[in-house]
C-alpha cells in the first residue's frame, strides 16, 4: 500500500516552471526559463555571480512573484502552496535570517516539531560534527556557521524535495563532501528530488544527474552530467585555417594570433565536424568548468 | 574489494562512470581482483567517493554487459576473472586503445609520418 502510495506520488512533477520572466530595476534577472525536474534527479546549476541563479530558486518556489511565467511544486502552483505540499520541501537560502532570536537548539527543536519524519538523531549528530555551538543564539553565528544549521534542519526534515542555494560556501572541504554524500544517497536511496545552485564544478560533477547553465538570465544548455562531457569538445582551429570552422557552434572565441576556439557537438552519428580532422586542427575534451567558461564568456 | 581501490576524479574529462568501467577491466586484466571477488556495493561506492549511486549503477551495469562482473543474488557484483592467457590478443589490445590514440594524435600534431614513429615503437617493443 504504501510502495503505491509513494509511486502515485512520483508521477507529479516536483518541480516546474515555464516562461518565468524577471526584472531587477530594469535589468532582466530572468529571460524566459523553461524548466522542470524529475523526481529523484540531483540539477546543479551553474552561473556566474549574477546570472539570476537565486531570482530562478526563489521564483521556482513561489518566494517571490515573477512578472510573467508559472511556477509548479508537487503540481500545484508554487504562489499558493498547501502546508501539505510545504512539508514534503525544504530550501536553504543563501544567508538564512529567520528566527535569528533563538539559538541554534531551540529552532532546530520548534522547526521539527513541524515535520513528521524529523530525525532528531541527524541534528545531535550533526550539530557536533559541523562544529556548531548548539546553545548559542543564531543572530550571534557568523554566516558560515548560521548556513550550516540551515542545511542541518533541512536535511533532518527528510524532504522529498531539497533545494540549496550556494551550500558549498558556508563549508569546508571536509563537511562539503560529507553534505555532498548526504545529497547523493538519498537521491540515490529515498529518490529525494535535489537543485542546487553552485559555482564550485567539481562538487557538482561527483553528485549531479543533471545540468543547467544560467547565463544572463538565460538557459544556455540542460544536459546529463556524463553527455556534456562526451557529447561536447573544444576545436581549435590556427588562423589560416579560420575559413574551415563549422557555422554551428556554440561559442566561437577569436584569439590574439588569429587561431580559433569553438565549442562543438558530435553529430548523431558521434562524429566531430569535419574541420576536426583537418591538419593542425586539435579536438580537446572539455571538463564542466572548462565548457561553462568557454560558452558563459 | 575495497571502495577506496577506485580512484574517481570528478573534474576529469572522462565521465566518473566511465572512469569506473575502465579501472574496473584493469583490476581485472591485470589480477588485482581474482574471480569470485565481491565488488563494493553501490552504496559503498557513492558513499565513499560522495557521488551520484546512479553513476555507480551504471557502470556496473555497464561492466556487467562486458562480462567482467556478474550479479549474484543478495550477495552483490563478483568478478569473473580471465586469465591474461584466455582473453584473447584483440581484447588485450582493447586496453592499449586510449594511449594508441592518444599517441596518434601527437604524432599528427607534431607532422610525423607513421614510419619512423613505428620503428621506434617496434624497437621499444624489443622486436
Amino acid at each position: 500500500m504504501n510502495a503505491m502510495l509513494r509511486e502515485t506520488e512520483s508521477a507529479i512533477v516536483p518541480l516546474a516552471v515555464s516562461g518565468l520572466v524577471h526584472c531587477y530595476e530594469g535589468s532582466n534577472a530572468l529571460n524566459g526559463i523553461d524548466l522542470a525536474l524529475e523526481p529523484g534527479s540531483v540539477l546543479g546549476l551553474i552561473g556566474r555571480n549574477g546570472a539570476g541563479k537565486s531570482t530562478l530558486i526563489r521564483a521556482m518556489l513561489g518566494l517571490l512573484e515573477p512578472l510573467a511565467g508559472e511556477a509548479r511544486v508537487f503540481g500545484e502552483p508554487a504562489l499558493q502552496l498547501s502546508d501539505a505540499a510545504k512539508a514534503r520541501i525544504a530550501y536553504v537560502p543563501q544567508q538564512p535570517e529567520a528566527l535569528a532570536w533563538l539559538t541554534a537548539q531551540q529552532m532546530l527543536d520548534f522547526v521539527g516539531r513541524f515535520y513528521p519524519r524529523w530525525d532528531k538523531a541527524f541534528v545531535t549528530n550533526t550539530l557536533g560534527r559541523w562544529r556548531i555551538q548548539p546553545n548559542k543564539l543564531l543572530a550571534k553565528l557568523s554566516p558560515g556557521e548560521r548556513q550550516r544549521v540551515d542545511l542541518i534542519r533541512a536535511l533532518a526534515s527528510q524532504p522529498e524535495l531539497l533545494v540549496l542555494d550556494e551550500p558549498a560556501a558556508a563549508l569546508d572541504p571536509v563537511a562539503r563532501r560529507e553534505l555532498l554524500r548526504e545529497v547523493a544517497l538519498r537521491a540515490g536511496e529515498s529518490g529525494t528530488t535535489v537543485l542546487f545552485s553552485t559555482h564550485i564544478v567539481s562538487d557538482l560533477e561527483r553528485v549531479a544527474s543533471e545540468v543547467a547553465f544560467l547565463h544572463q538570465g538565460k538557459l544556455l544548455m540542460r544536459c546529463s552530467v556524463d553527455e556534456t562531457k562526451e557529447r561536447y569538445a573544444r576545436l581549435w582551429l590556427p588562423g589560416k585555417m579560420s575559413a574551415a570552422a563549422p557555422t554551428q557552434s556554440l561559442s566561437r572565441r577569436r584569439h590574439d594570433d588569429g587561431s580559433l576556439s569553438l565549442v562543438v557537438e558530435r553529430d548523431a552519428s558521434g562524429h566531430w565536424p569535419e574541420a576536426a580532422s583537418l591538419p593542425g586542427a586539435r579536438v580537446d575534451a572539455l571538463g564542466l568548468e572548462d565548457l561553462f567558461v568557454e560558452i558563459a564568456e | 574489494m575495497d571502495a577506496s581501490l577506485l580512484n574517481i576524479q570528478p573534474t576529469a574529462s572522462e565521465p566518473i562512470y566511465r572512469q569506473i568501467v575502465e579501472q574496473l577491466r584493469r583490476l581485472i586484466a591485470g589480477g588485482q581482483l581474482e574471480h569470485g571477488e565481491l565488488l563494493p556495493s553501490v552504496r559503498d561506492v557513492a558513499g565513499f567517493h560522495a557521488i551520484n549511486p546512479m553513476t555507480v549503477s551504471r557502470a556496473y551495469g555497464i561492466a556487467e554487459s562486458e562480462g567482467l562482473v556478474e550479479r549474484l543474488r543478495g550477495k552483490g557484483m563478483a568478478v569473473i576473472a580471465m586469465r591474461k592467457a584466455a582473453q584473447s590478443e584483440s581484447q588485450r589490445l582493447a586496453l592499449l586503445e586510449p594511449q594508441l590514440q592518444e599517441l596518434a594524435r601527437h604524432a599528427h600534431e607534431l607532422e610525423l609520418p607513421a614510419a619512423p614513429v613505428l620503428r621506434r615503437l617496434t624497437k621499444l617493443l624489443g622486436e
